[in-house]
Formats: C-alpha cells, sequence, structure tokens
C-alpha cells in the first residue's frame, strides 16, 4: 500500500504546493513549525480542503486529481484521522464515538458497539465505554480518537498533531503507546507535528514543511546529520542518540557513553546541539564532563557556519566557526578532542 | 510605587451620582409595578373559577394548539433556513436574511394586513389557494397559526443561526472522516449539537406565538373557539369581565416567567 500525493492547494493567502510519496512499511512524519501549512496537508488529504491541482492517490486508486475531474469526497475516502484536539463528539459516549464509524458505513448498532468494545479493549481502556468525552482524561482522549480512526480499518491514517494536546508528563508513555499502536497498523501512516523530537520518536521517515513546501526528506538520520538548509539545521540538525540511562550516565546503543545532568534511570533519546560541541587539538581540562577524541571525516561549509562531522565512539556533529576551523587547522582526517557539557545533554526518556 | 491591583470594568463597587440612582430606581419600578399591581388585583378566590370557565379554556385550549403548531411550523422550515443564513453564501444573503427577521421589528399589525394581501381572499397567492385548491386561509384556526409563525419564527432563525455560526465545524469534518454522508452529518451531529440553541429558539418562538395579538386579529380575527387565543381573549374580557381579565394575563404571566427561567442560563447568566 502507498500514498501518492501532489498537492496544490490554496487557503486565504496561503499556498501548498507539496509531493509527498509514502509506503505502508514506514510511519511518515511531516515536521514544520505553526502555520507551515501541515494541516492543511492533512486536510487536502482526507479531501476537507479542495485541491487546485496535483493528484492524491492511494494504492494506484485516484481519489483526486482535478485535472481529471476525480474528487472522491471525504466519506467515501478509506481514511481515519486524528484531529488535533481529537473533537469526540461529546453528546456521544466514548463507546459510540468510536462506533460512529461503523455506523456512518451502514453497521447494525448493536453489533457496531460490540466492535467499538473491542477497539476500546485495544487501546486499553476497557470498561470506558458509557463515559462521556468530558469525563476523559486527555491521554484517554487521543487513545478513543485513536480508536475511533482505526475502527473502521481505513488504509490511510493521518495524524494531526496527536501529542500536542497532553501535558508533558504524559506525552512520553502515550507516544510509546501511539507508536505501539502505529507499528500494528497496516495501512499508511502519517503524522503531523512541530516537535522534531516527537517526530524522531514516532517516524522512520521526516517530511520537513516550511511556508507550504517540502524543504527536505529522509530518515531522521539523514535529515539530522545532513540538514541540507539554514532552517532544517536550526529545526533538526541536531545530535540524537539512543541508549540507557543509569546515575546520570547514557550508554548509547551505538556505543559510548555521555554523562548528563538529570538523565535518571531507564531508556532515552539525548539530544545534543552541534553548536553546544567544542573542538580542540590537545585534551582539554577544566569542566566538560564529556571529552573523547575524534576523527573529523566531513566538513561541511554553510554560509557562516561549519558542520563538522566526527567519527568516534560516539559519532557526533559540531558547528563551529570558519574562523574557529583555521584555527585548529582542521581538515578532513585530522583527529580531535571532543567536549559536551553535561549540562547542554538534553535527555528525553524514549 | 505600587501598582493599583487590577480589575475588571464593573467590578469594583462604584460611588454613582445620587440622580443617576434616582433613575435607575424609577426605570426598575417601571418594570416592577405592573407586576405588582397584576398580582394584587388578582381575585384569588375567584382565580380557580374563572380559569374553568369555557370561555377561557377555548382560548387556553386554542392558544396552546396555535401557538404550538406555530413551532412547529417554525421548526420544520426555520432550521433550513437557520442553516442555510449559517452555511451557505450566496448573492443577496444578507437582504433575505433581514426580509425573514422583519417581523421581529415590524408592527405585528402591519404583518396582518401583509397576510391579507398574499394570503387573503384576494392576495397574491391566497386568490390561487381560493380558487384552485378550495383554501381560505384568513379568519380560520390555521389563519392564526399562519399569523403567529410569521411573527415567531424570526426569533427561532436566529438563535439557531447564532448556535450553528457558534459551533465547532471540525465536528463535522471529523464525522465525515468517518464516513458520514451529509443527511448523516446533519442529523448525528450537527443538530444534536445546536441542541441548546435549538431548544431556546423553539421556545422562545412559541412564548412569542403564545403572546401574539395584531398580526392574529388583523389576519384571522376574533372568533371564539376558531381563531379567538390567549391575548385576544384578555383584551376583549377587560370590558366585559375585567376579573378573567386579570386571571387570564396572570396566567401568561406566569408561561413568561417559566420560559425566563427555563432560559436563564442564556440570558440572565450566572451572577
Amino acid at each position: 500500500m502507498t500514498l501518492d500525493a501532489q498537492i496544490q492547494a490554496t487557503v486565504g493567502a496561503f499556498d501548498l504546493d507539496v509531493e509527498l510519496s509514502v509506503a505502508a512499511g514506514d510511519v511518515v512524519a511531516v515536521l514544520g513549525p505553526n502555520g507551515a501549512g501541515k494541516t492543511s496537508l492533512m486536510r487536502a488529504l482526507a479531501g476537507l480542503l479542495p485541491l487546485a491541482g496535483g493528484r492524491v492517490a492511494l494504492d494506484g486508486n485516484v481519489l483526486e486529481e482535478p485535472a481529471a475531474g476525480v474528487r472522491v469526497p471525504t466519506e467515501r475516502r478509506p481514511i481515519g484521522m486524528v484531529f488535533q484536539d481529537y473533537l469526540l463528539f461529546p453528546h456521544l459516549s466514548v463507546a459510540e464515538n468510536v462506533a460512529f464509524g461503523l455506523r456512518a458505513r451502514g453497521m447494525a448498532h448493536a453489533p457496531a458497539l460490540a466492535e467499538a468494545g473491542r477497539w476500546l479493549a485495544r487501546v486499553g481502556l476497557p470498561v470506558e465505554g458509557d463515559r462521556k468525552p468530558a469525563s476523559l482524561s486527555g491521554g484517554q482522549a487521543q487513545r478513543v480518537a485513536l480508536a475511533r480512526a482505526l475502527a473502521s480499518h481505513p488504509a490511510l491514517l493521518l495524524l494531526d498533531e496527536p501529542m500536542a494536546a497532553l501535558d508533558a508528563s504524559t506525552r512520553v508513555e502515550l507516544r510509546r503507546d501511539l507508536r505501539r499502536h502505529l507499528e500494528s497498523f497496516r495501512g499508511v501512516r502519517l503524522l503531523v507535528t512541530h516537535d522534531p523530537v516527537e517526530a524522531m520518536a514516532m517516524a522512520d521517515r521526516l517530511v520537513v514543511l516550511e511556508h507550504g513546501r517540502v524543504l527536505q526528506s529522509g530518515s531522521p538520520s539523514e535529515v539530522t546529520q545532513h540538514p541540507r538548509s539554514r532552517y532544517v539545521a536550526d529545526l533538526v540538525g541536531v545530535n540524537l542518540f539512543r541508549g540507557r540511562a543509569s546515575h546520570d550516565v547514557i550508554t548509547l546503543a551505538g556505543g559510548g557513553t555521555l554523562t548528563a545532568a538529570g538523565a535518571g534511570n531507564g531508556d532515552v533519546f539525548a539530544v545534543v546541539h552541534p553548536r553546544t560541541v567544542a573542538l580542540f587539538r590537545s585534551r582539554p581540562d577544566g569542566t566538560p564532563r564529556n571529552v573523547w577524541e575524534g576523527r573529523a571525516v566531513d566538513l561541511d561549509l554553510q554560509a557562516d557556519r561549519v558542520r563538522v562531522h566526527l567519527a568516534g565512539s560516539p559519532s557526533i556533529v559540531a558547528e563551529v566557526t570558519p574562523a574557529a576551523v583555521r584555527e585548529l587547522g582542521l581538515d578532513r582526517g585530522d583527529q580531535v578532542w571532543i567536549a559536551v557539557k553535561a549540562t547542554e545533554v538534553n535527555v528525553y526518556p524514549a | 510605587m505600587a501598582l493599583p491591583a487590577p480589575s475588571g470594568p464593573g467590578v469594583r463597587p462604584a460611588a454613582a451620582p445620587l440622580p443617576f440612582l434616582l433613575l435607575a430606581g424609577a426605570g426598575a419600578a417601571f418594570f416592577i409595578l405592573p407586576l405588582i399591581g397584576l398580582l394584587l388585583r388578582t381575585p384569588w378566590n375567584l382565580a380557580w373559577d374563572q380559569l374553568r370557565s369555557t370561555e377561557v379554556l377555548t382560548a387556553l385550549r386554542l392558544s396552546m394548539l396555535a401557538s404550538l403548531s406555530a413551532t412547529a411550523v417554525a421548526l420544520v422550515f426555520g432550521v433550513p433556513l437557520a442553516w442555510t443564513f449559517a452555511r451557505v453564501t450566496f448573492p443577496g444573503r444578507a437582504v433575505l436574511r433581514a426580509m425573514t427577521v422583519l417581523p421581529m421589528v415590524l408592527p405585528p399589525v402591519v404583518g396582518g394586513v401583509a397576510l391579507l394581501l398574499a394570503f387573503g381572499r384576494q392576495g397574491l397567492v391566497g386568490s390561487w389557494l381560493a380558487q384552485v385548491l378550495g383554501i381560505h386561509l384568513p379568519f380560520t384556526t390555521a389563519g392564526a397559526v399562519i399569523a403567529e409563525t410569521f411573527v415567531a419564527m424570526p426569533f427561532l432563525v436566529i438563535t439557531v443561526e447564532a448556535g450553528l455560526r457558534s459551533m465547532d465545524m471540525r465536528f463535522e469534518d471529523a464525522a465525515r472522516t468517518l464516513g458520514a454522508s451529509r443527511s448523516t452529518v446533519f442529523w448525528r451531529v450537527t443538530l444534536p449539537l445546536v441542541r441548546p440553541s435549538l431548544v431556546a429558539g423553539a421556545v422562545l418562538c412559541w412564548a412569542r406565538a403564545l403572546g401574539e395579538f395584531g398580526a392574529t386579529i388583523t389576519f384571522a380575527g376574533n372568533f371564539p373557539g376558531r381563531t379567538q387565543t390567549m391575548p385576544l381573549a384578555v383584551y376583549l374580557a377587560l370590558e366585559s369581565n375585567p376579573q378573567a381579565a386579570i386571571v387570564l394575563s396572570l396566567l401568561l404571566l406566569s408561561v413568561s416567567l417559566a420560559v425566563l427561567i427555563a432560559l436563564r442560563d442564556r440570558w440572565l447568566g450566572t451572577p
């Protein structure tokens, strides 16, 4: 199953021109700041925003192609959508919300409710069916919204900022749950977010969107290590590590360790911004807790800064000024000392 | 220097000038005195008998029938009209909308005259109705219903329209992504979500229909049992049987009060 979309649409003064191809095996995250056109992209795929041009095809079936006069209305598209604030129908019970799509597609009341009950059990809310959405917590509402979207077995699952309405304390756990549910879903999965960490944690592929255009796409490691523009570098051009923390020392999955302030214990993501990575010709003394040796494998000049790709344990990208490169006399293949302060390692539970 | 604590308008107690307070008091008395008059002059010992008299019961029954029918007609035509005003953009919408709410500010007698010119024996539609279908609306109970609908439906239309405009339309989008057709969306999502406005609009419409006088007497006349609704009966009884008029007035007042209390969240707010 694949989604192939070329989307040209206009919303007021804003225009969207995006090409997107998503295979069923991948979770794709569309990442961009507020106002980049992420929600419009979702609405266009759902058929809620008419295309001005382009084409949307799911598994070879054309859902919309203005030039050919084709437009399948939203209610006949095989889609499921989780909206940013979930939009659970306040007048219906939780079970009736989940059963809504089945009922709308013609299933009788009793079997639809029974099926809804099974979905609620699957998302971990087996006894919440009779409650009204207003009495649910944010995390519960998210799971109900997911169950509602999945209940009618869509071929394309669209999630618009699924974490934005949650508070930070529940976000981590729910991200893990959501990731698990996404993995068990056999269809095309597309997720929209403004949070780079969330995108990298959830997705196999990133699409960076700004001003209605795709700036870059690729795997999270490709995009973070080789951001092709200043904007992408600022947004996601960070060093992302996975590892296991124990007493503030993180043993990284790819080799090496990092010491971080307040890393706690357990599986974590560690994010180090390249700007905070310092380079030295000889072993520095002083306070940095993380000091190791690496080899400069690549120097990537970007306008006013140089991204230095360093192989070591761990490998890392540093961002320094051209003047600093000259002072260090740094060139490809050189050995350098790398230092990162423990306070510059940002840790997120994985 | 410490900054004064911020306070919203009208929150802190204000020292109002005395003449201002006197005027406000007179204004309030203007509303309260007639109610007190009505209550003081009610012949309570006779009230029950008056209420049970044939003419009062007839007027009451007719009023109920006509006002509830008018509300039903207003719901059938008014909800689609409100939906159209709220959701469909078309040339002339503003003008059409103004014309449909015109009866709210139009003197009801003028409305009655206009109805006669449209649906009367010689009227635009009325002559055709009489000749082709043999239907005569003026001076019938159906005519009373039409007069009441004409005056009361705008209350329903603007209330429901406001409800539709303020509802989050993304709920309808969500329903459509779940496979709901337009009519399913309307019945299962839109209408339930605007239910408070729908109820308020219908109650308002019914209360207005119940009190309708001018258009009814002009278009439908004043025939006991056929078109003589409560307000008409009150007006006539004032000459022949003032005590009955007072009792009937009290009854209508109770209905209005009940409506006001039922809709208190909407109008009175919570102090």
